[in-house]
């Protein structure tokens, strides 16, 4: 036993280093420098530590808390209804129908397509002149044409609907892998008790989906927390600074201002906030499934 | 080791091989995506043939000054030797010279040569008493507008803000154009809000910052009234409010579907206004001077790229030879008549082939000699960041408190120019 053991360990080596290397060592790299003033363009002011001072700066930084707050607004908007829309995409994937599997396919696309690629397309979609959304609402009338990527509200709608179109489907594969693990004859049972289709909806699948759900949700809700990229390509952070998201913000600072220290900082709370969020949501997907990878 | 093994150890190192064995003689150019694309491929052609064993690669980075700025800086940051030659937007050798990025190119660009160029944008690669970077072309911000509907109307070109907002509010009451707008400038929130705001700002007297002071000034009156004209008037009465999220490409665009009366931009707008096959307004578009405020000068800025040398390039000879290659008179005067861009060598405003085919040259001559570069500082990025967030605030909110946030703006900035008065500077 003890042996087998140690082979495992032997297995597990490479990827242990891995992620010692490519993960741990950047965040513990970030969290050192969170603690230092360091800015690139002023290299004679060199690399002072400054102890809690970039966090003591951030709190009672406007921008970081507005940006903060943005982030939170959209964590809050589009996770859940990421997981809703992905859970009536799961139901209507797991029934059996022809052309099922090219569906499932199809539906998958969204996720595939790279954010980068997707965003630019919703550029264009939301654009004010020619856009899609303009031509479906208001047709020929063009003296009505809305700029959604210019006015500040707008513009956070924008970024949301982009981000439920391409992530609602990864919501939907992990609750399908859900779906099929509940055992047919559960649904039988209750069809000879005379249960009702929301019955069975309400007792049986909703209970036993709870950890895929909770899952799905665990992972939208990181995820959100780091919305980057749709901002970066869609509005740089504007009109008004209403897009600016907490990750946009600590992008900008460290790579275009060069404030690594500060910058460093942001990402460390971007990192708490997923970390601590994680561990909730794992003490509510309950001890069950911990367990079991101890027994 | 097993054979398999080993082939398997081998073969990354075996494809990439012939990477290295032919490093020497290989630039790394990291450029933008041109609106002329033919001209800079002939360009770098044209060099390759004249210094065989050199070959030219061109990495492209975004067409957005900001995010190309950030592409290169992180190749700086990480002292990468494969960039050897790139491009910069002339507001940022003052800060990769202090950085330390930028190599000093004293040795091969020496004063003499340097006279041969027009001064601001010499003076914008200098810093501390080094030059950091060759100009190529410069930029300066044009007013654009409609010959035909001006003239149908009865209007002459304005000459201030006002007069501009009052003709474009006449031309669209009277054109019974629901597609027609007044005013289409850049106004998304990013660098070239600052290029757009300033000219409004230092048209009214104002300043972005006090350089000498290292103090903010969005908070004087003359600022904040003349970003209140810009919400109020340009935005509020004559433009679509889609210019709130306009680069270039999208407000010229407007202007070229003959969408709108007016248009602000650089000098390259010319050239792709005037195409047929790029433009519904070819031969309908007039070019002037920028209008000022009543009783005040107007204000162009001035912008324009440069090519720098990588301090950790592993060949700064052979990068030079290229860069004043494509800074010489030959190469600036193909750029000039192909690539619509007015060139930084003060010659070639008096050469003949140049004026032929661009005789608005002449007439812009006097607003590029007289454009306004935005001021010279390690801490830009920083600063235009703390702008960029400012203006797009007041001007993209109908009901914004542009005083409340232009007194916020001034704070921000004074801690950032503050970093400046610490330490001594090498």
């Amino acid at each position: 036993m003890k042996g087998a053991q140690r082979v495992a360990s032997y297995y597990v080596l490479p990827s242990l280093v891995f992620v010692l290397l490519f993960s741990l060592y950047p965040i513990f790299e970030s969290f050192r420098l969170s603690f230092y003033r360091l800015i690139l363009a002023l290299p004679w002011l060199g690399q002072r530590f400054v102890g809690w001072e970039n966090y003591g700066d951030l709190v009672t930084d406007p921008v970081a808390m507005q940006s903060l707050g943005t982030t939170l607004l959209f964590v809050a908007v589009t996770a859940p209804l990421e997981v809703v829309l992905g859970l009536s995409m799961a139901l209507v994937l797991n029934e059996s129908f022809r052309g099922r599997a090219l569906l499932r396919a199809i539906v998958l696309v969204p996720w595939a397509i790279p954010t980068v690629v997707s965003s630019q397309m919703w550029r264009f979609i939301f654009n004010d002149r020619y856009g899609l959304i303009n031509f479906f609402l208001f047709g020929e009338a063009t003296h009505l044409y809305l700029a959604p990527l210019a006015e500040p509200d707008l513009a956070v709608l924008a970024i949301m609907t982009a981000d439920i179109w391409k992530t609602s489907s990864f919501a939907a594969l992990i609750i399908l892998a859900g779906l099929q693990t509940i055992p047919d004859e559960l649904y039988e049972a209750a069809s000879i008790d005379g249960a009702s289709a929301w019955q069975k909806f309400h007792h049986i699948t909703l209970p036993l989906l709870k950890p895929a759900l909770l899952l799905a949700l665990l992972f939208r809700t990181i995820d959100a927390l780091r919305v980057f990229d749709l901002v970066f390509v869609m509005t740089q952070g504007g009109p008004a600074d209403a897009t600016n998201v907490l990750q946009f913000y600590g992008y900008k600072k460290t790579f275009a201002e060069g404030m690594i220290g500060y910058g460093s900082a942001i990402a460390v709370v971007v990192f708490f906030l997923s970390l601590v969020l994680s561990l909730l949501y794992i003490r509510l997907l309950g001890a069950r499934i911990l367990e079991r990878s101890e027994r | 080791m097993s054979l398999s093994l080993s082939i398997a150890l081998l073969l990354p190192v075996l494809l990439l091989s012939p990477l290295f064995l032919g490093a020497e003689t290989q630039i790394r150019f990291v450029t933008w995506k041109s609106q002329f694309p033919k001209v800079w491929d002939q360009a770098i052609a044209d060099f390759e043939a004249a210094n065989p064993g050199i070959k030219v690669t061109r990495e492209i980075g975004p067409h957005s000054s900001t995010d190309f700025h950030d592409l290169v800086t992180q190749k700086l940051k990480n002292r990468d030797p494969e960039m050897d030659v790139f491009f910069m937007d002339v507001i940022w050798p003052a800060e990769f010279a202090a950085a330390g990025w930028a190599l000093p190119l004293d040795r091969y660009f020496p004063p003499a040569e340097r006279g041969k160029f027009l001064v601001a944008p010499i003076l914008a690669n200098t810093y501390r008493g080094q030059i950091y970077g060759v100009p190529l072309f410069i930029d300066a911000g044009m007013l654009y507008y409609r010959k035909d509907l001006l003239a149908q109307y009865g209007f002459s070109p304005p000459r201030t803000w006002p007069e501009l907002v009052a003709q474009a509010k006449a031309v669209l009451a009277k054109a019974n154009d629901p597609q027609l707008t007044g005013f289409s400038g850049q106004f998304k929130q990013y660098e070239g809000l600052i290029c757009n705001m300033m000219e409004y700002v230092l048209g009214n007297g104002g300043a972005l910052w006090d350089a000498d002071a290292l103090k903010g000034t969005l908070h004087r009156p003359e600022v904040v009234e003349a970003v209140r004209f810009v919400r109020d008037r340009i935005i509020g009465e004559i433009s679509p409010r889609g210019v709130l999220a306009y680069q270039e490409p999208e407000s010229l665009a407007l202007f070229a579907q003959g969408r709108a009366v007016f248009h602000r931009n650089w000098p390259y707008a010319w050239e792709i206004a005037n195409d047929p096959e790029r433009s519904r307004v070819a031969g309908k578009v007039g070019m002037t001077v920028l209008p000022a405020f009543p009783g005040g000068k107007s204000v162009s800025t001035l912008g324009g790229w440069q090519l720098g040398i990588s301090r950790f390039s592993r060949k700064p000879d052979l990068a030079w030879r290229f860069v004043s290659f494509m800074s010489s008179p030959r190469m600036q005067k193909q750029i000039a008549l192909y690539g619509g861009r007015a060139p930084a060598l003060r010659a070639l405003y008096r050469d003949a082939d140049i004026l032929k085919k661009r005789p608005e040259f002449e007439t812009q001559f006097d607003t590029f000699v007289n454009a306004v570069p935005r001021p010279r500082t390690p801490v830009y990025v920083p600063l235009s960041n703390i702008m960029q967030r400012f203006f797009s605030s007041a001007i993209a909110l109908r009901d914004s408190n542009i005083e409340s946030l232009a007194r916020s703006a001034s704070r921000d900035m004074d801690r950032v120019l503050d970093l400046l008065r610490e330490g001594t500077r090498p």
